[in-house]
């Protein structure tokens, strides 16, 4: 049932993914919704979300986004993997730093997936422009999470 | 909770599972191994969708139509738009005066030919995703085509109103094209004084396919807005039709010169194609 809530949501958010590429690909900006989302539901987690959970969630987004079979997986594992190895570390973090790495690790997927499926339009115009948006973003909602704890029940 | 960091063997399990993926993507990359699992998987995502699609918000937009009392305008108006997109496609192909043509009596000669077959395959739009094709180096398309027997369409030319858009790579219960702008696809065109021929690829861009020359080599000069045509060379398309003009003339070093080609056609101008071999 746990899986099923995680497949249900990852289809739902890549599709809202997709519609929101739609819009700010004008602007230079790639905003990897469903790769932040997962991060941010293994940085919630209680628990350690495990290697092959990673991995096969990662070979779906790749289906269901039709990008390159393997893409998403190894994002995923990594992201899993880094989240793992500093969740402790986290809670030692301001929200500033925590939001710095969660920018920063979307900027690399964008920068990194984009060097796979985009090499020969690649735009560094796009890179810089979603890595500030990136951590904008996170240092937003972190704002959002600590001068309105009650809307944001839970620390970022 | 705490969470306990992982043990060197979980470590050990991310870096095989990351080497996986990179070995899964790099066959992906490299072959078509997995082309089979992902047009299933396509087909069936198209299927679901439209069976959704029909049980839910057909029924309702039915129910809302039988309200109003226009159900019969409303198909008399679909029909009447289907018969409009086949006649620019038969316009396409048979019209005399169409401007897709380098030679406008090339349509009569292959008319006397005996391997002219003027007839060709309607083909719907099934699945295709703008957003990839503003973005990204893949620009494929899933078409149904339509037709009683379970006929291979591959290597089929797949053209609408406004020219050629791509030929068809994999029959399944969808057909994927490969448009013209994928980066893996080549169209040999050729100017029109039918002194210059190149390989011209897709740019990964919307409507837009890139030759590249050398200056040395070839003594034409070729400036911005000349019109290029198929050459008909690569045996999927005929020759003499127009592909589009040159938009760009870019001098990349001194032994190459790169042409932008802006397509006459668009691949989301109609969701009806024609289907044909030549």
């Amino acid at each position: 049932m746990r899986y099923l809530k995680i497949i249900f949501s990852l289809i739902l958010i890549n599709l809202l993914d997709k519609e929101i590429a739609g819009i700010t690909s004008a602007y230079f900006i790639i905003f990897p919704l469903t790769f932040l989302s997962y991060s941010f539901y293994v940085y919630k987690s209680n628990s350690n979300i495990g290697s092959s959970e990673a991995f096969f969630i990662g070979l779906f987004i790749d289906l269901i986004s039709d990008s390159f079979l393997g893409l998403n997986a190894i994002f995923f594992c990594l992201i899993t993997y880094l989240i793992n190895i500093y969740a402790n570390a986290f809670k030692l973090f301001s929200y500033l730093q925590i939001c710095i790495f969660f920018g920063l690790s979307s900027s690399a997927y964008v920068g990194l997936s984009q060097m796979i499926i985009n090499i020969w339009n690649f735009s560094y115009v796009t890179l810089f422009m979603s890595t500030i948006l990136n951590i904008t973003l996170c240092i937003l909602m972190a704002i959002l999470s600590a001068y309105l704890p009650n809307f944001v029940k839970r620390r970022l | 909770m705490a969470r306990i960091s992982p043990t060197r063997g979980q470590k050990l399990i991310f870096v095989l599972y990351i080497l996986l993926g990179v070995g899964i993507l790099y066959l992906d990359i490299t072959s078509n191994n997995f082309q089979s699992v992902k047009n299933g998987f396509k087909s069936f995502k198209i299927s679901t969708y439209y069976f959704l699609n029909q049980i839910t918000i057909e029924q309702i937009k039915h129910l809302s139509e039988r309200s109003k009392s226009k159900k019969f305008l409303i198909n008399e108006n679909e029909m009447l738009k289907e018969a409009l997109d086949l006649s620019y496609l038969n316009n396409y192909l048979i019209a005399k005066e169409n401007n897709f043509y380098k030679d406008y009596e090339i349509i009569k000669y292959a008319a006397k030919s005996n391997n002219y077959q003027p007839s060709y395959k309607i083909a719907q739009l099934r699945s295709f995703d703008p957003n990839i094709f503003n973005c990204c180096d893949r620009h494929r398309m899933f078409v149904e085509v339509i037709s009683d027997n379970n006929e291979n369409f591959n290597e089929f030319m797949v053209f609408n109103a406004s020219g050629i858009i791509g030929q068809i790579i994999h029959t399944n219960k969808y057909s994927e094209v490969l448009l013209l702008t994928d980066i893996s696809h080549y169209i040999p065109i050729k100017s029109s004084t039918n002194d210059f021929f190149c390989n011209a690829q897709g740019s990964g861009r919307s409507e837009i396919i890139i030759c590249k020359y050398n200056p040395l080599v070839e003594s034409q000069e070729i400036i911005a807005g000349h019109i290029f045509y198929t050459s008909g060379l690569g045996g999927i398309y005929p020759k003499d039709i127009e592909i589009g003009k040159v938009d760009k003339v870019m001098k990349i070093d001194s032994t190459t010169v790169e042409l932008e080609i802006k397509l006459s056609a668009n691949p989301i101008a109609s969701d009806l194609f024609g289907v044909i071999q030549y």
